[in-house]
């Protein structure tokens, strides 16, 4: 076996260019690999089987090169049920991805447990934090730009796939938040950091796992499911109601709100910071109508919601706040809600993510969830009259369960800053339609929709009207 | 058996005619110096014993059954005890272990029989003690236990105790009841029926001052206070003892004592008196059980299971309320969280304790224990003509509160049979009974069993103008439509369906005896959870087997199909076992287990080694 972690991430440099397309989280599927070489490489652990923490960079033909933190292991055979996890072979060892291995797993909760620190990697467990060792892991790959190790039912490691430098907002946040008591999120456990190229980073992150959880989007879906299945009954008669739901909801990211002002403070946006503002979301307009012809038949009304926000003059509170609000990034247990997932919107640039922000936008990202919740059964079903009425009778059902939730937890109702509101809410849906013409064109039709909607033009149907 | 076989000969100077006391079957009486004299066990037979067996109770699956609503022996309209005799093969038949039977002692009936007279004495239209003795004999011939309700907090205002008292302040029964010159006394305690009563105080004209009820003003509180009314209800407890009943189902236990400057529910004296009562029983009575009803919230419950260091030693079972409201908020919001939320708020119970659990009762489906919103939820889903509501509850049986959906009615009895606890089943909703929200008062659920489509539901030779209440006659629910006898003609019916999943329940202790494990799963519309039983066979006899018994239960509380993943990995290399059919499913895996379930399906399984599967 190669004698330096170096080496043998060398050695299987040919085997990355080959295994990394396969991965989700992997952004360069559409590009061209020319090279994979090592920036790190740290061996945790010099018995069998080994683990091997790396950053590579990968090159391609064109444009900037991407960073990847990997974790592989070493095994000399390879039991079967690891064998969906297999890189390449160097000599007389393969190596594997080594995250599904459970020994390998708890290898890492072990470096956490005891505040170990290899080469430039710093395992540190929060203050106080129980981080129990030995237990069966399974590894969850749904998001686009991590990859979780769930521990039984106690913790889940998340590994940020790729580095960046400066302080990672998901652990920050976390930790300010656990720091001050909130109890609307998973109490952070521990942080992978270190350096690389001179820079801090974030390498990954333990939280306690919520094991009787369902994600809100999951939760909300099932109640449209159950009205759309009624004949006769509106949302606040059926059995499925959620409004309660989007109340506790709307409540729990109000005291996460108060409790990020209590821990990280706030600060006000004056009118230049409103003119600022309002020029970026005209800007993301101008971009969104080239990509999607579409949007232009509303660009003119929107263009005026957005040059509004730069007509505010009073200022306006901003804090630290989640970036990336939706139904999904809530979790129902069996005590209450929980926000998951502080990275911030994962398309921005880091220095974006962690500027302070109105808490506005959290609250128009989680109304724009409750109209995709509402509206995405209807995608693809051509024009029904009935069930459209309905599906947009529940989204105002609980967005202003949500508002009223929102409004009793931090005293005040979102909905007085009207311009502000509608502004963040019509951008979201300006980046939504964005995103789904790029990866799911049927669903545009849902920001489409919305934003007709809110500017008073006549909504369009659901779904592409068939061709004459 | 005939019905003379348990009768004593007549005892002399006891019952003979000229003597000026009265016969036994009438009960207690008052003699001419003013005391109230009771009779004695000693007056009956007892019934034979069952095999004394401390935990009987945990893995029991209860019956409870009204005396007046089961089976009519004398014609005269009205269910007695010789009914309910005659109809113990049905129960055998069915798997029940133990009935439960509202109180039937002599009463003015002002509150279907928690109104007690004389607690000495059987309702005549019931029948008499020696009847009660008999159905005793009978039930535990076939194995089957017998529990009742005894009112411990209160009287009906006609008992002698009350009228002695009202009479005779100076009297050895003035201190009986809780008397006041004002009533402005424990101003913290809550009316209970705020329906009808507007304060815990009633004046009472005879004796010209207030007394203290926490229920109906007919019904006045026991002043606990007295040692002599204590030693009273101990001597009320040895006499049905000594006759052979099981246990008792202790009514309103929270509310014994008063004191000032609380809301005069829980108080210690309370548990003192119930560990007093507890020690009776365990040092007469091995083997019989108390049962406490206390409508309060699990954590506060516990507390009347007693001392957790000796395995409890107050109540050997309480009701668990709030499960029962959160079983049908949870389908009908197709979200495990109301379920999965009590389940996480119930406390750990002593080791020689079981929680109660039950769908429906005689009471109506009771809302005390959810908060006001969900009330509200629960009046609007399931009680949406204002009849169907009585004091904070909706009176409904479970098949109409379902829509009579025969999915949901087995999706329900499934987890009554499979959550913690010991499932306690209500007459008639094993095959599906309706109700008549047209009568008054708790009465829609206490409609005669419907045996035969035959005249009054074969419940009653009776003319049906003389029926105490007439049988449902609808034509979904009716009798004609409903009835045990065409049930167990039909294979398919929901009764030998409910009797098959009993069957299934006993056959695995992890049922009664398993720890519980909500599994939770990424599906908010599905409920899963694990028993786990690791012990002897026969629980607390270690001369039996030790046996490892593993159940997961899936519930689709929705009504579409619903896929869910589940985290076995403790279980990799173990097979489920379908539990009805005895299917083998595929290995646990590495991987999430993958199940999908029909609307309102469910599914039981036992975990077993996966050599146990294959060979």
């Amino acid at each position: 076996m190669s004698p330096t972690a170096t080496d043998r991430a060398v050695a299987l440099a040919g085997a990355f260019a080959r295994w990394l397309p396969e991965q989700r989280w992997f952004a360069g599927k559409h590009r061209s690999i020319e090279a994979v070489t090592p920036v790190s490489a740290v061996p945790l652990g010099d018995v069998q089987p080994r683990l091997d923490h790396l950053v590579v960079e990968v090159r391609y033909a064109t444009g900037e090169p991407e960073r990847y933190q990997l974790l592989v292991g070493w095994r000399t055979a390879l039991p079967e049920k690891l064998e969906h996890a297999r890189i390449g072979t160097v000599g007389s060892h393969v190596g594997f991805a080594g995250l599904w291995d459970d020994e390998l797993a708890d290898l890492l909760l072990g470096a956490l447990a005891g505040g170990e620190q290899h080469g430039g990697l710093v395992f540190r467990p929060e203050p106080g934090a129980t981080i129990t060792r030995g237990l069966p892991s399974r590894v969850v790959e749904v998001e686009q730009s991590n990859s979780s190790v769930v521990f039984d039912e106690e913790s889940i490691l998340k590994l940020f796939r790729r580095p960046t430098p400066g302080a990672n907002p998901d652990v920050e946040l976390n930790r300010a938040l656990r720091r001050v008591g909130c109890p609307h999120v998973a109490p952070l456990l521990g942080e992978i950091g270190g350096e690389l190229s001179g820079a801090a980073v974030s390498y990954g992150m333990l939280s306690a796992y919520a094991a009787n959880s369902a994600d809100g989007w999951a939760m909300a879906t099932a109640s449209v499911r159950d009205l759309f299945a009624e004949g006769d009954l509106k949302a606040d008669e059926v059995g499925g109601d959620f409004a309660a739901e989007a109340h506790r909801l709307g409540a729990a990211v109000a005291a996460v709100h108060t409790d990020l002002v209590t821990a990280l403070g706030s600060g006000q946006r004056d009118a230049d910071g409103h003119a600022e503002l309002s020029a970026a979301m005209i800007g993301r307009l101008a971009d969104a109508v080239r990509t999607v012809p579409e949007l232009a038949r509303y660009a003119a009304r929107l263009g005026a919601e957005f040059t509004a926000v730069a007509d505010l003059t009073a200022p306006y509170p901003i804090q630290r706040i989640h970036g990336d609000l939706h139904l999904g990034q809530a979790l129902r247990t069996p005590t209450g809600w929980l926000l998951i997932d502080f990275e911030g919107e994962p398309v921005k640039p880091l220095a974006e993510r962690v500027r302070s922000d109105s808490p506005l936008r959290d609250v128009a990202g989680m109304l724009r969830s409750f109209d995709y919740a509402a509206e995405h059964l209807l995608v693809g079903e051509g024009a029904d009259h009935q069930l459209e009425y309905r599906a947009q009778e529940w989204a105002a059902r609980n967005r202003s369960a949500f508002t009223a939730g929102y409004t009793e937890a931090a005293g005040q109702d979102p909905g007085r800053h009207r311009t502000l509101l509608r502004a963040y809410e019509l951008d979201k849906a300006v980046y939504e339609v964005v995103y789904e013409a790029r990866h799911r064109p049927a669903w545009r039709w849902i920001p489409l929709r919305s934003i007709a909607r809110m500017l008073g033009f006549e909504v369009p149907p659901p779904g592409d009207l068939p061709s004459a | 058996m005939s019905e003379t076989t348990l009768r004593r000969p007549p005892e002399a100077g006891r019952t003979g005619p000229d003597d000026g006391r009265p016969d036994i079957d009438d009960g207690s009486y008052v003699t001419a110096d003013g005391q109230v004299s009771h009779p004695v066990p000693d007056d009956f037979r007892s019934a034979r014993s069952l095999p004394a067996d401390p935990h009987w109770f945990k893995r029991a699956v209860f019956y409870e059954v009204l005396v007046r609503a089961f089976n009519d022996s004398s014609a005269d309209g009205c269910g007695d005890l010789r009914g309910l005799t005659a109809k113990l093969d049905y129960l055998s038949w069915l798997g029940v272990d133990c009935l439960w039977l509202p109180p039937f002692y002599a009463s003015p009936l002002r509150d279907g029989g928690y109104d007690i007279s004389d607690f000495y004495q059987v309702l005549p239209e019931f029948g008499t003690v020696e009847d009660f003795v008999l159905l005793l004999d009978e039930a535990h011939q076939r194995g089957i236990r017998v529990i009742t309700d005894l009112v411990m907090n209160h009287t009906s205002e006609a008992h002698p105790w009350f009228q002695e008292s009202r009479r005779n302040p100076d009297g050895d029964y003035g201190d009986f009841y809780v008397w006041s010159d004002a009533d402005e006394r424990y101003p913290q305690a809550r009316i209970i029926f705020v329906d009808t009563e507007e304060s815990n105080w009633t004046f009472d004209p005879v004796r010209r001052q207030f007394y203290w009820h926490r229920f109906f003003s007919h019904q006045p509180d026991l002043n606990y206070d007295n040692p002599r009314v204590q030693e009273e209800m101990l001597s009320v407890l040895r006499f049905w003892l000594n006759l052979g009943i099981d246990g008792f189902r202790l009514d309103a236990v929270p509310y014994l004592f008063e004191r000032d400057d609380t809301n005069c529910e829980n108080l210690p004296e309370t548990h003192a008196f119930l560990r007093s009562v507890r020690k009776v029983v365990e040092d007469e009575y091995p083997g019989r059980v108390l049962l406490a009803e206390a409508n309060q919230w699990p954590t506060d419950v516990v507390e009347y299971f007693g001392d957790p260091d000796v395995g409890g030693d107050e109540c050997h079972m309480a009701f668990h309320f709030p499960l029962m409201p959160r079983i049908f908020m949870a389908v009908r919001r197709e979200s495990r969280f109301p379920i999965s939320e009590i389940m996480a708020q119930t406390p750990a119970i002593p080791s020689g304790c079981q929680w109660g659990i039950f769908l429906r009762n005689h009471d109506e489906l009771t809302l005390e224990m959810v908060s006001d919103e969900e009330r509200d939820y629960m009046y609007g889903e399931y009680a949406k003509d204002p009849r169907m509501r009585a004091n904070i509850g909706i009176r409904r049986r479970l098949a109409p509160l379902l829509d009579n959906d025969r999915d949901q009615l087995e999706l329900f009895t499934a987890m009554l049979l499979s959550l913690p606890g010991s499932p306690i089943l209500y007459y008639g909703d094993e095959i599906g009974m309706g109700d008549n929200i047209w009568l008054g008062d708790r009465d829609a659920v206490r409609t005669p069993m419907q045996w035969t489509p035959d005249r009054n539901a074969g419940f009653s030779q009776a003319n049906p103008g003389r029926l105490y209440l007439p049988t449902i006659m609808d034509p979904i629910y009716g009798y004609q439509a409903i009835n045990v006898e065409s049930q167990l003609n039909s294979s398919s019916s929901l009764l030998h369906w409910t009797r098959r999943m009993i069957e299934i329940r006993k056959r695995h202790p992890a049922f009664a005896l398993g720890d519980f494990h909500d599994l939770g799963g990424s599906n908010p519309s599905v409920l899963s959870y694990l028993r786990e039983y690791r012990g002897h066979a026969e629980e607390g006899d270690e001369s039996s087997p030790e046996i490892h018994d593993v159940v997961l239960c899936v519930n689709n509380l929705s009504r579409f199909p619903q896929p869910i993943e589940l985290n076995l990995r403790q279980w990799e290399g173990w097979a489920p076992i379908e539990l009805s059919g005895l299917v083998p499913f595929p290995p646990i895996g590495e991987l999430p287990y993958l199940l999908t379930l029909p609307g309102h399906g469910f599914f039981w399984f036992q975990i077993s080694p996966r050599d146990e599967v294959t060979s």
